[in-house]
């Protein structure tokens, strides 16, 4: 595998979940490459999809009610949809690893922290006890755990959020993950936390060259810590450029609306709003999902599904899934 | 201009029962010694982290929940020495929007009686007048008449937060507590609620006290802040001057964690170290102490009293003691 080869290569991926009722259609069609080494940050609101997109990536979205509909998602070349579950099992928590929104309640509260951890190495590696419980150790260290000897042999009620959340990333990276998934890593801690935790997560990053996916609604956090960013609307990506160009030139009127909703730096100035709410992905609208809500929808908006395409007088790095762009085959 | 709250040394210590027989063991200090004023249509801000005594403090003044001691005067009546009659009295002035719109509407009730509930307790209005009152209250707060009858599961999280607003506005409160009210909202329906809150305030006048830990949405909403740690207000200032001029360490840490919107700038300043101690047993001295970078010896003694630093700029750390 060269460089230039993605680490995952998630192609034309559709999870629907098919209730009783109706069928909610997560994630549409949705095309992402993770390259070695770099963070990409997949943003949007709550129920766009960005979580089932990651949970389908680690194949924990519970089937029925949930069915890859299409697409394939190749990771180091293989398509991981196709895997038997052994299989994948070798792959979870070992080369693609999560940490998730909630340190709270992932932890299991009936076993000290020491037994998490040794667990995830004794399941992946061939070793002892003692020296699982070494590596527990060191990578507990690695993750910055105040006094990890004593905490080592604690409970999960016993630490704090953010100490929690170091356990759930020392769990995670210590089988060596070429790829980590942070699902909303720092939502649940306060702001001097978050910051604490992401700069861990960054360092790490640089230090043991793994990807991570960022999945996040903050745009700071996007700002700050990611490489490449798509943003994701009711299911599908509409827009995908490296961080920089997201936040000086976004295209797509979803992306600027959502920066512009944002307080700015100004006191007292009316904030900019995007009207309406978001559909509910049972019922999404025809065409663009956006264009009840959007400020420059033209007919064919309400018609057809644009594409996700790359802006014209651009490089492949940007690209947009919107009408006003992508009329010009 | 004049001042419609006014808190005086407020104090809220949780008992903690534990033992072989449940007895008091100990005490939690959610609020410690808390001062502050609120003017006439004022937004007062007040931001912290979790378990800072916020919503504690919020509650208080209006007394939904008793102060260990303390006073708080509402137009000048102190509120905790009210009974009965004139409590109920004053209540209709002073209401509260919740952080969660989920959990804080009553599921089996119709937006109707959510909303007219409290008008109809106080005999404001009955009948007709009382639907005209409600379809006022919901065009006011941007939600369309029709859904009179629905109930709260067939509404957005933005919708039920407009509810929310409007059952708080009902009764025409002179001041309200905002406790967290957007943070459990998405960034496109945040500013949509920002802006109506910012609205109504200019409109009726009110006053505000804004809780939340989200220092970019207290810096756009309101003219003061307040900064709680661990009980205590460490700081306080017009919120221009805050953001511009911080002067307490943990101030200063709070905006510098504050993630930039620019990616071409990540010169991020090394963030705050360690954990929020616990309120069970807050450090000795200056609370802030074991986290502070300019720990001086005294702080971890003596606990630092006020400190006017220019007008209406106040600051509880030695630093700034002559």
């Amino acid at each position: 595998m060269s460089p230039k080869d993605p680490l995952l290569d998630i192609q034309n991926l559709s999870t629907f979940f098919h209730t009783e009722e109706n069928i909610v259609r997560s994630v549409r069609n949705v095309d992402l490459e993770i390259y070695p080494g770099e963070t990409v940050a997949l943003v949007g609101e709550s129920g766009c999809g960005k979580s089932v997109t990651a949970l389908s990536t680690m194949r924990l979205v519970p089937i029925p009610p949930g069915k890859f509909e299409n697409g394939r998602i190749l990771f180091k070349g293989k398509d991981l949809l196709q895997l038997p579950e052994p299989e994948m099992q070798k792959i979870r928590g070992n080369e693609i690893a999560m940490i998730f929104q909630e340190p709270m309640t992932s932890l299991n509260p009936i076993f000290t922290i020491g037994d998490q951890i040794t667990e995830a190495i004794c399941l992946h590696q061939d070793k002892s006890k003692e020296d699982a419980r070494g590596l527990a150790l060191e990578v507990l260290q690695k993750v910055a755990m105040p006094s990890p000897e004593e905490r080592i042999d604690q409970y999960p009620h016993e630490l704090s959020g953010g100490m929690k959340q170091r356990v759930m990333i020392a769990m995670s990276i210590v089988c060596g993950p070429s790829l980590l998934i942070a699902d909303e890593p720092t939502t649940a801690l306060d702001a001097t936390i978050q910051a604490q935790i992401l700069d861990l997560l960054d360092e790490l990053r640089k230090e043991t060259q793994m990807s991570i996916l960022l999945i996040t609604h903050n745009l700071g956090i996007v700002a700050q810590y990611a490489d490449r960013v798509a943003v994701m609307y009711s299911g599908k990506i509409v827009e995908q450029a490296s961080a920089e160009k997201i936040f000086s030139s976004p295209s797509h009127p979803y992306t600027k609306g959502l920066l512009n909703s944002l307080p700015k730096d100004t006191i007292s100035e009316k904030l900019e709003t995007i009207p309406g709410a978001v559909p509910h992905p049972a019922f999404l609208p025809e065409g663009c999902a956006f264009h009840p809500r959007c400020p420059e929808k033209m007919d064919i908006c309400a018609q057809e599904i644009p594409e996700l395409k790359p802006l014209e007088n651009d490089s492949e790095e940007h690209k947009t899934a919107c009408w006003l762009f992508n009329e010009v085959s | 201009m004049k001042k419609i709250l006014k808190a005086e040394s407020l104090k809220k210590y949780f008992p903690v029962y534990g033992g072989l027989l449940s007895r008091v063991i100990g005490q939690v200090k959610a609020v410690d010694d808390v001062s502050f004023d609120i003017k006439e249509g004022e937004i007062l801000g007040l931001v912290g982290e979790s378990g800072c005594g916020k919503t504690t403090v919020g509650r208080m003044t209006l007394r939904l929940l008793e102060p260990t001691s303390g006073k708080v005067f509402f137009e000048d009546t102190n509120i905790l020495s009210l009974k009965g009659k004139d409590l109920a009295m004053i209540r209709p002035k002073m209401q509260i929007i919740f952080q969660d719109p989920f959990s804080s509407l009553n599921p089996r009730f119709t937006v109707e009686r959510i909303i007219g509930e409290a008008i109809s307790v106080h005999g404001l209005a009955q009948g007709n007048d009382l639907r005209k009152k409600i379809e006022t209250l919901m065009e006011k707060v941007g939600l369309s008449k029709m859904y009179l009858k629905r109930f709260p599961h067939e509404f957005s999280g933005g919708q039920r937060q407009r509810i929310g607003i409007a059952r708080a506005l009902a009764l025409n409160p002179k001041y309200i507590v905002c406790d967290e009210p957007v943070s459990a909202l998405d960034v496109s329906i945040q500013a949509q609620i920002i802006n109506l809150l910012q609205s109504l305030q200019k409109e009726d006048n009110l006053s505000l006290m804004f809780i939340s830990h989200d220092l970019n949405v207290v810096k756009h909403l309101s003219q003061r802040t307040a900064v709680m740690y661990l009980g205590k207000i460490v700081e306080m200032a017009p919120t221009e001057l805050l953001n511009r001029n911080a002067a307490h360490p943990y101030t200063q840490a709070l905006l510098a964690s504050k993630p930039s919107l620019d990616p071409t700038n990540r010169k991020r300043p090394k963030p705050l170290q360690g954990d929020v101690p616990s309120p069970l047993n807050p450090p000795s001295g200056c609370h802030f102490h074991p986290r502070c970078p300019k720990v001086e010896n005294r702080c971890k003694t003596e606990i630092p009293h006020q400190i006017e630093l220019e007008d209406g700029h106040t600051v509880y750390c030695h630093l700034y003691d002559e």
